[in-house]
């Protein structure tokens, strides 16, 4: 096992993992912006190092501080939570070159699932269903109308160096395609600086269901179940729970043997997550592998007990899997809320110090916070100050415990979207399990079409 | 005190200093530092008096202590000093190789751009260059040891403006 760990993280998912590290009687080292020099996580770990100013670019994604605050502590291993550097295959490179394990899978395979092209390729030579769309890029007009047209309108045109919903239109009809395609084509090259597009079915009204893996290093794979994901806004998750109301035995497992197939065509190791989209007639569609620990986790670690991050550093330390595929049960509902500094009506963030911050409690309430009474969200980091999350030991009990956490819930100070959370947890639709990615902008009563996640 | 240090030992460590050729001594031991300045050393003031640093006494887990890098920030000195700080985190060395000389001693008169120092980081020497002229009144940071973004390393006396 690991002695010292080095967390290249900050906020609510640096002190879980500080958490865990405690559990397994392992030392953590902290590193922090200037701009986070008194939060928490700083306060929790066994030692910190201060790794540069603010700027995400100056500190956080900074592979050379990073690594140099982890060689003066003589850490052994780097756990780098989700975002920032998380799935940089480069950094879990320099990770390797550098003799520190890096705390999740090997950076060829971070690499193929950051490629979606290639990631698609790989999963249908694997047997599992993709989205019908272009095999690579689509360079004139002519070519991408044929296309279209033999996948089918509603189509939709994504950047190929994509992400975060940019270079991305929707192409309802063959009149579309032409203004769609250069749209997309110059908001790819400003955002991504290649206007490079491929052209993908767009389903209307898909549900967002994700499936977790964990796998060891002697080829050991298992599924712990789905995630439902599908109330987001502009591919923000807003609201998960597991298990879905849509997937009847039978479907839970065919689709839980195709992300247990992605996983092993790769050789998968650590935890991951295969994305998939749900069509109306029961249709699903391998979407993308997110190859780091999600902010989600919870939900999963609520039904099946199983503790994420303390398998993800065993996983890493060369420790197998300690359970089987058929000793994993998802028992009861778990739903979580994620609760953000922004305005709840306009969404613009809302940094600013915290002058009253009250936590819910009780049976089946778990909190992931690193915020607190008098502490400051800084305006350069990610807007999420807390993750609520609920058991219940069915789907109505775990809503009954997410309201009342919520109605009590007080946050003063800045602005959040606890409204919203409120909102969203007593609409009818939601009550009864009817969901889908149009969810939230229904409820908001926003028009236009929402853009399938991706 | 850790190493345990007397007070007799730490006279009788200051008497032989006084009496030997050395102006400056320092010596580290886990939880227990000490810098021995002798005045003729320092120019002007009796700034550097002789000075028992606890080092990092709560510490004990490593070289980085728990309260960030102005926790260590030194004692406030005259109006025109000014601190050096570390731009990047990593290894400090105050010369380029273990057998050459400091880039700079206490009381050198140095140059804006003038290398102070290096910091490694990923076995890189980065040199650390002085932002203004002046005079090196203090090397905060022991040779070898490991610096945080934005620590002190230097104290300088600013040059009068010409």
């Amino acid at each position: 096992m690991f002695r010292k760990i080095l967390i290249a993280n900050r906020g609510e998912i640096a002190l879980r993992i500080i958490w865990a590290c405690r559990e397994l009687g392992i030392q953590t080292v902290a590193v922090y912006s200037t701009a986070d020099a008194d939060s928490l996580h700083v306060k929790f770990a066994d030692e910190d190092v201060c790794i540069g100013p603010p700027r995400n670019i100056d500190s956080y994604l900074n592979i050379s501080a990073v690594i140099a605050a982890a060689e003066i502590t003589d850490a052994d291993a780097i756990h780098p939570g989700y975002g920032f550097l998380a799935e940089s295959a480069h950094f879990a490179e320099v990770c390797e070159a550098c003799k520190i394990k890096f705390i999740g899978p090997s950076p060829n395979v971070i690499r193929l699932m950051g490629d979606k092209a290639r990631a698609r390729e790989t999963v249908l030579a694997a047997g599992v269903p993709i989205l019908p769309g272009t095999r690579g890029t689509v360079q004139d007009d002519e070519e991408a109308m044929r296309r279209a047209v033999k996948i089918g309108f509603p189509v939709i045109i994504k950047a190929a160096a994509g992400g975060g919903g940019r270079g991305m239109r929707v192409v309802n009809a063959p009149e579309g395609l032409s203004p769609g395609l250069s749209a997309a084509r110059t908001e790819a090259n400003a955002a991504f600086g290649v206007p490079d597009v491929y052209i993908e079915k767009y389903l209307k009204s898909p549900r967002h269901i994700e499936f977790q893996i964990l796998g060891d290093s002697f080829g050991n794979i298992v599924c712990l179940g789905e995630r439902e994901c599908s109330i987001q806004r502009r591919h923000q998750k807003i609201l998960e729970e597991s298990p879905s109301t849509a997937l009847s035995p039978k479907l839970r497992r065919r689709m839980a043997e195709s992300a247990l197939k992605v996983a092993r065509t790769v050789g998968y190791q650590n935890a991951g997550t295969v994305e998939m989209l749900l069509d109306e007639d029961g249709r699903y569609y391998f979407m993308e592998m997110n190859t780091r620990i999600q902010v989600e986790h919870p939900v999963t670690e609520m039904v099946t007990g199983i503790d994420m991050i303390k398998e993800q550093i065993k996983i890493a330390a060369g420790v197998s899997l300690a359970f089987r595929q058929e000793d994993i049960q998802s028992v009861g509902h778990a739903i979580e809320c994620r609760i953000n500094a922004e305005d709840p009506e306009t969404f613009a963030p809302s940094p600013g110090k915290i002058t009253t911050f009250h936590l819910p409690g009780g049976p089946g309430v778990r909190v992931d916070t690193a915020a607190h009474p008098e502490c400051v969200i800084p305006p350069y980091y990610d807007s999420m100050i807390a993750k609520l999350i609920t058991r219940g030991n069915n789907r109505m009990e775990a809503i009954s415990r997410m309201r009342r956490s919520l109605d009590v819930m007080v946050v003063e100070g800045i602005r959040t979207n606890l409204p919203l959370q409120r909102r969203i947890l007593r609409d009818p639709d939601f009550i009864r399990g009817n969901l889908d990615t149009g969810f939230l902008e229904r409820l908001l009563g926003l028009k236009g079409a929402a853009v399938a996640a991706s | 005190m850790g190493g345990g240090y007397l007070d007799s030992d730490i006279k009788e460590l200051m008497d032989y200093i006084e009496s030997s050729s050395f102006v400056e001594f320092e010596l580290e031991r886990e939880g227990f530092k000490i810098k021995l300045v002798k005045k003729t050393a320092v120019p002007t003031d009796g700034l550097m008096a002789p000075a028992l640093v606890p080092a990092q006494a709560a510490a004990p887990a490593g070289p980085v202590a728990a309260a960030g890098p102005d926790a260590r920030q030194a004692a406030a000195g005259p109006p025109d000093a000014h601190t050096i700080k570390s731009p990047i985190v990593g290894t400090f060395y105050r010369s380029s190789s273990p057998s050459s000389r400091p880039f700079v001693e206490v009381g050198d008169r140095i140059k804006k751009g003038q290398v102070l120092c290096v910091v490694e980081a990923m076995k890189l020497m980065n040199e650390i260059e002085s932002e203004c002229d002046g005079e090196v009144l203090e090397a905060l940071v022991a040779n070898g040891q490991p610096v945080e973004y934005g620590e002190p390393l230097f104290r300088v006396r600013l040059a009068a403006p010409a």
